[in-house]
């Protein structure tokens, strides 16, 4: 894996805002990158730093090993995807997706036309080229903005969170569409989004911002089972944290939780933090569970009470009331064949795992 | 019957819209009607002989004069114009692109204040700095560029369209500046992005979005510059006058309101034929967009 994106040191101030702070990021080529955060953390900066729009205050920025300082948005081998999608209303969808070969003189006009045909029929428009741009559906917008920045055979293409304008199952659709259409061009995609599942299902890898920073850069797996802050365990997914005692650190690490009592973990499940003392553990909902009548278990149980039933039709989440901790835990139980909807007040068992504790910083 | 017409969503929407009917009615139509009906009748020294009669439209075909004085309004109101929309398309785009949007009411409010004072004392300022012992003729001879006043710049042509350029200015930056205003600035960055530099994606992007804004422009300042006569009046001197002019020497000076109102109604046919045809010319560019 080559590196095509370089960041280093890159910091931008607005004023005494402070919107990037020391971002240091390799992106490689040909792979599916997210920026995921949540509003106001920066990532829609950065991407505009990486396609020219923004300069930066202090660092360096290269792609394909050329450092990008003072090279317009316009010379940049990147071409983006607008949140507005910015089709121009008064051009065609064909003129539309032509917009940027003005200047390949190299090609003469039917050569255009067939670039811009295999372009529409990549984003599964054929024949929607001589429709006016002002009459298209969302999805068809976003399709037309992808072919217009795809025909450009740009080294990168950024999209600024390209699916939040879309409905649900749009939105899924597109989501399939475009991991589809990354393999197939093979070009690196830079994702801005502040859905954390889009990012989870789409990325090779996530980047995830707070305050200007990257909390944390890994794939999705490693970012939902080990989260190395609780920021970042807090922003993707759900998750139950409880208060915890770090007893002694060695090849595994022997600690004190509330509410479960004295357990074992591995060093892998400390992504970060070594040194003893108080500190706080992370349980995901589906990884705790319920033990309804019949069923049998030869994980850990502890009793608990009922306190909230949300039910979601595949899925119940339960909020448990456990002895010793003050918030209820959220467990996430499928509803299979035999399990009966609990009511609120009824007394259960709770079936949890010390493989599913992550320790946090 | 009152309660009939309150409940029914047809009755309620012929409600509402009747005041400003009435308004039209007797304020636009009513005239209008009339001048069009006067333009069929003839003077006949102190009373109106109302037999219908094309008399009054076969003189101003045959007498050169009318056809002249027509050809150069139209001159004129086109040059007017062309000046006021090439001076305030770069104003528009200034106070739309480069003025911090806090600021740009007060900007807005700024291009207003010609407004502030008496169109005909706008006018005679405009003598007081073209004239013969004016600003630009004192100071061109004081700083030793000419050495006799400027004549061409006083009663004629030019006078009338240098100061109905500067009269109708805000007029024309208006309708502009909210076509600008409704650009979607990505839209810029999105030409920019496929590789366009600034100066093209004005012309491939923000100038074919700012056209409406321009084709309201032209409109708003070529049609009342038609029927403008106190610039030519006081402005044009002797050769400056225009079809305006006219119409009011037939109706007061020359008491034939019959004529007046025939020539009224070719110069607004006139002026509706151009004003069609540009607005067609532009369709391309006027097309509803989301």
């Amino acid at each position: 894996m080559t590196a095509l994106i370089t960041l280093e040191g890159v910091n931008k101030h607005y004023g005494d805002y402070h919107a990037l702070r020391d971002i240091d990021l390799t992106i490689n080529e040909g792979e599916f990158f997210s920026l995921l955060g949540p509003s106001g953390c920066g990532k829609t900066t950065l991407l505009r730093t990486i396609a020219g729009f923004e300069s930066v205050s202090s660092g360096l920025v290269a792609i394909g090993g050329k450092d990008m300082a003072g090279v317009p948005a316009n010379l940049r081998p990147t071409n983006m995807v607008f949140q507005s999608y910015a089709i121009f209303p008064h051009l065609t969808v064909a003129e539309n997706v032509a917009f940027g070969l003005r200047k390949r003189g190299d090609l003469n006009k039917a050569a255009k036309q067939t670039l811009v045909e295999d372009a529409l029929d990549m984003v599964g428009l054929d024949g929607y080229g001589k429709r006016a741009a002002h009459a298209l559906s969302g999805g068809q917008r976003q399709r037309v903005a992808l072919a217009r920045a795809l025909i450009l055979k740009p080294k990168v293409l950024l999209l600024d969170e390209p699916l939040s304008a879309l409905d649900k199952k749009m939105r899924e659709q597109m989501q399939v569409e475009l991991m589809r259409l990354q393999r197939h061009v093979g070009i690196t995609f830079i994702l801005v989004t502040h859905d954390q599942e889009e990012a989870l299902v789409m990325s090779d890898r996530i980047a995830v911002m707070f305050e200007g920073r990257i909390g944390q850069l890994a794939d999705a797996e490693t970012l939902y089972r080990r989260p190395r802050n609780r920021q970042v365990a807090e922003f993707i997914g759900k998750m139950n944290f409880l208060h915890a005692d770090v007893q002694a650190v060695r090849d595994a690490i022997d600690l004190e939780v509330q509410g479960l009592g004295r357990l074992q973990i591995t060093a892998e499940q400390s992504p970060e933090l070594r040194d003893t003392g108080p500190a706080v553990v992370g349980i995901r909902p589906e990884t705790l569970g319920i033990l309804f009548d019949g069923e049998t278990t030869d994980r850990k149980l502890v009793d608990g009470v009922v306190d909230e039933v949300v039910y979601y039709g595949d899925m119940t989440y339960y909020d448990v009331r456990i002895q010793g901790v003050e918030a209820p835990l959220n467990i996430a139980m499928k509803n299979m064949i035999g399990r009966p909807v609990l009511d609120v007040g009824a007394a259960t068992k709770v079936i949890w795992d010390e493989r599913a504790l992550v320790l946090l910083k | 019957m009152w309660q009939k017409i309150t409940s029914s969503e047809k009755g309620r929407g012929i409600l509402l819209i009747s005041p400003p009917f009435i308004y039209a009615l007797v304020l636009m139509a009513f005239p209008l009607a009339a001048i069009f009906l006067f333009s069929f009748w003839t003077q006949d020294f102190m009373d109106v002989d109302t037999t219908f009669t094309l008399n009054n439209y076969r003189e101003i075909v045959e007498k050169p004069i009318y056809g002249a004085l027509l050809q150069r309004s139209l001159y004129v109101s086109a040059c007017v114009t062309l000046v006021t929309v090439l001076l305030a398309f770069p104003v528009a785009y200034f106070v739309s692109f480069h003025v911090r949007p806090e600021r740009k009411s007060l900007w807005l409010f700024l291009i207003t204040i010609p407004f502030w004072t008496s169109y005909l004392i706008r006018v005679f300022l405009w003598k007081v700095i073209l004239g013969f012992n004016g600003v630009i003729n004192t100071g061109l001879i004081n700083i030793g560029l000419i050495d006799e006043p400027l004549t061409f710049i006083l009663y004629n042509v030019n006078a009338v369209i240098i100061t109905l350029a500067h009269a109708f200015a805000p007029f024309a930056i208006l309708p502009i500046f909210v076509a600008l205003e409704k650009i979607d600035r990505s839209l810029l960055e999105a030409s920019q992005d496929l590789g366009e530099s600034k100066f093209m994606t004005f012309f491939r992007v923000t100038l074919p979005l700012a056209m409406p804004g321009v084709v309201a422009a032209v409109l708003i300042v070529f049609i009342p510059t038609i029927g403008d006569y106190v610039t030519p009046e006081l402005m044009g001197g002797a050769g400056g006058k225009l079809i305006a002019n006219m119409i009011q020497t037939q109706f007061l000076a020359l008491n034939n309101a019959p004529l007046g109102a025939a020539l009224a109604i070719v110069a607004m046919v006139c002026v509706t034929a151009i004003s069609l045809v540009f607005v067609l010319l532009n369709r391309r560019w006027l097309k509803g967009r989301s």
